[in-house]
């Protein structure tokens, strides 16, 4: 007989070799077209893994399957080894469309206070909760704005703060930074980079931007569109090897950072 | 000043107009009444009561009315709009029942509740149940579909998704459909109590239409008009007011 302590351990111990999520060759058809062609990898617990590719490749799709949105046509995606058939609180999804999935009606903290709602806290904890979660995303000045009154940026992060109330293990990202201007996008890259990290969350980030995909990245995971009969949409999978903490300018000064990239760009270039 | 005055001048020619006639080459009619002449039995039917009595009883037959459609439609266009699988099967049998005529209703109202308030009552709600109901699942079908899957990946009860996400997105839709069903149920209540409920404002109405009193007839029939667009203009303000509240004054 294991002492609950041990078993803990062992659990832990065990933890990096049950993957927290696998795609066993998922593909999917949307209104008789192949959107995704049976893909499989892996993604342990902890991991940052980005997915890149052209405009039409699936990786939206892809992502909205491993959340249980769109219905896999081939094979299936298990989480802890169980198949997902429907959205889970342990998995929190940023919108790329920040505008349209806050709700315009309530104010930024009654927007985070939707996902303790949905969660069953009861109401006396949810103020403080909210308050650390949005002092964790820079926004603790604003929680009585509505949304029609705060930037791109700034309900982008309202957005993402209502995941991390969620206390998710899992955070899928789509495009999340691709409306925002340049700057915007940097510092909204490097909170995101610090917070999963602190949280110990594990990301699956959808992108068009390859040195994005980069910077943020544990590995980089390249689809293809029409790849072809019976081959996978799944191109290629690059490791990222730059320790964090990561920064804007040396990070991409890094040559390691400068390798994949090339790398990268070559490999799309080629009409993948 | 005058220039906020300048739509009065048309109605209030036409009636002087009346009055001359009236007063010169029809006098003596039977069936028109001199302008003056309604008012002043309208001040009469105002002193003796009649008047807010029947108008009382027609106001509170048409809100009760819409009370009990705006409650069962609300709902039933909620859960419609929300399943595209029940507005599929449920499509016939709205076309089929909306284009019966209110008024159609009556006899079977009378036959189940007799004369009163609640005969009134059930066909003032039959009439402005179907714009709230078409108009309710046409709201719900407009909420952004972003917002759905939100209270998807929330993972957020079929309740809450209707209380905390659907509700507040239709609110401003959902005080247009209102204002049309209170236009609908004062329209229908009169026509109620004109054709067999004796109460209220259209049965005053047809009861001095009755007794040849032109002058009271016509006082009742000036006076709906005013109550209609008094209560009217009131839903439009309500409807207006709860849009800008709502950030949403498209």
């Amino acid at each position: 007989m294991a002492l609950p302590a041990e078993q803990a351990a062992l659990a832990t111990s065990a933890a990096p070799a049950q993957p927290l999520l696998c795609f066993d060759g998922v593909g999917i058809h949307l209104g008789g077209r192949e959107i995704l062609s049976p893909t499989s990898f892996e993604v342990t617990r902890g991991e940052f893994v980005c997915i890149v590719g052209p405009s039409g490749c699936g990786k939206t799709t892809l992502l909205r399957a491993a959340t249980g949105l769109v219905r896999c046509s081939a094979g299936q995606v298990r989480r802890h080894g169980r198949p997902v058939t429907q959205p889970s609180r342990e998995v929190a999804f940023v919108f790329q469309d920040y505008g349209r999935a806050l709700l315009p009606w309530r104010t930024v903290q009654g927007n985070v206070g939707l996902a303790l709602e949905a969660a069953g806290v009861a109401a006396p904890k949810r103020p403080a909760r909210i308050a650390a979660v949005l002092d964790k995303v820079g926004l603790g000045a604003h929680a009585h704005k509505f949304p029609a009154q705060l930037s791109g940026g700034m309900q982008q992060r309202v957005q993402i703060a209502r995941c991390l109330a969620q206390q998710p293990e899992l955070l899928m990202m789509d495009e999340p930074f691709g409306a925002l201007d340049a700057l915007t996008r940097h510092s909204l890259q490097d909170e995101v980079a610090r917070l999963v990290q602190h949280e110990g969350l594990t990301v699956l980030f959808v992108t068009h931007d390859l040195e994005e995909a980069i910077y943020l990245g544990d590995r980089v995971i390249a689809l293809q569109s029409n790849p072809g009969p019976g081959r996978p949409s799944l191109a290629r999978t690059i490791e990222v090897p730059i320790p964090r903490p990561r920064d804007q300018l040396t990070t991409k000064e890094h040559s390691d950072f400068l390798r994949l990239r090339r790398e990268l760009f070559a490999f799309i270039e080629q009409g993948h | 000043m005058w220039r906020r005055l300048r739509p009065w001048w048309f109605p209030l020619g036409l009636l002087l107009l009346l009055e001359l006639h009236l007063r010169s080459l029809a006098a003596g009619s039977d069936s028109l009444a001199p302008p003056i002449a309604a008012l002043r039995a309208f001040a009469g039917a105002a002193r003796d009561g009649s008047l807010w009595q029947a108008t009382l009883f027609t106001l509170g037959a048409a809100a009760s009315g819409l009370a009990v459609a705006a409650a069962l439609a609300i709902p039933l266009g909620i859960t419609l709009g929300l399943s595209p699988r029940a507005s599929r099967l449920s499509a016939l049998s709205i076309e089929l029942l909306r284009p019966i005529p209110s008024v159609a209703l009556i006899p079977l109202a009378m036959l189940v509740f007799g004369f009163g308030l609640r005969m009134e009552t059930s066909v003032v709600a039959f009439a402005s149940f179907w714009p709230m109901l078409i108009l309710t699942r046409a709201a719900v079908s407009q909420v952004e579909p972003r917002l759905l899957e939100v209270s998807q990946v929330l993972a957020l009860s079929p309740w809450q998704r209707g209380l905390k996400i659907v509700l507040p997105a239709i609110v401003p839709r959902l005080f247009v459909a209102l204002r049309l069903g209170v236009a609908v149920s004062l329209v229908v209540a009169v026509t109620v109590e004109i054709a067999a409920n004796p109460n209220g404002m259209g049965y005053a109405m047809m009861i001095a239409q009755q007794s040849l009193d032109p002058a009271l007839m016509l006082a009742w029939l000036g006076w709906i008009g005013v109550v209609g667009y008094a209560i009217n203009l009131a839903a439009l303000m309500l409807q207006q007011r709860v849009a800008r509240a709502m950030g949403a004054a498209e």
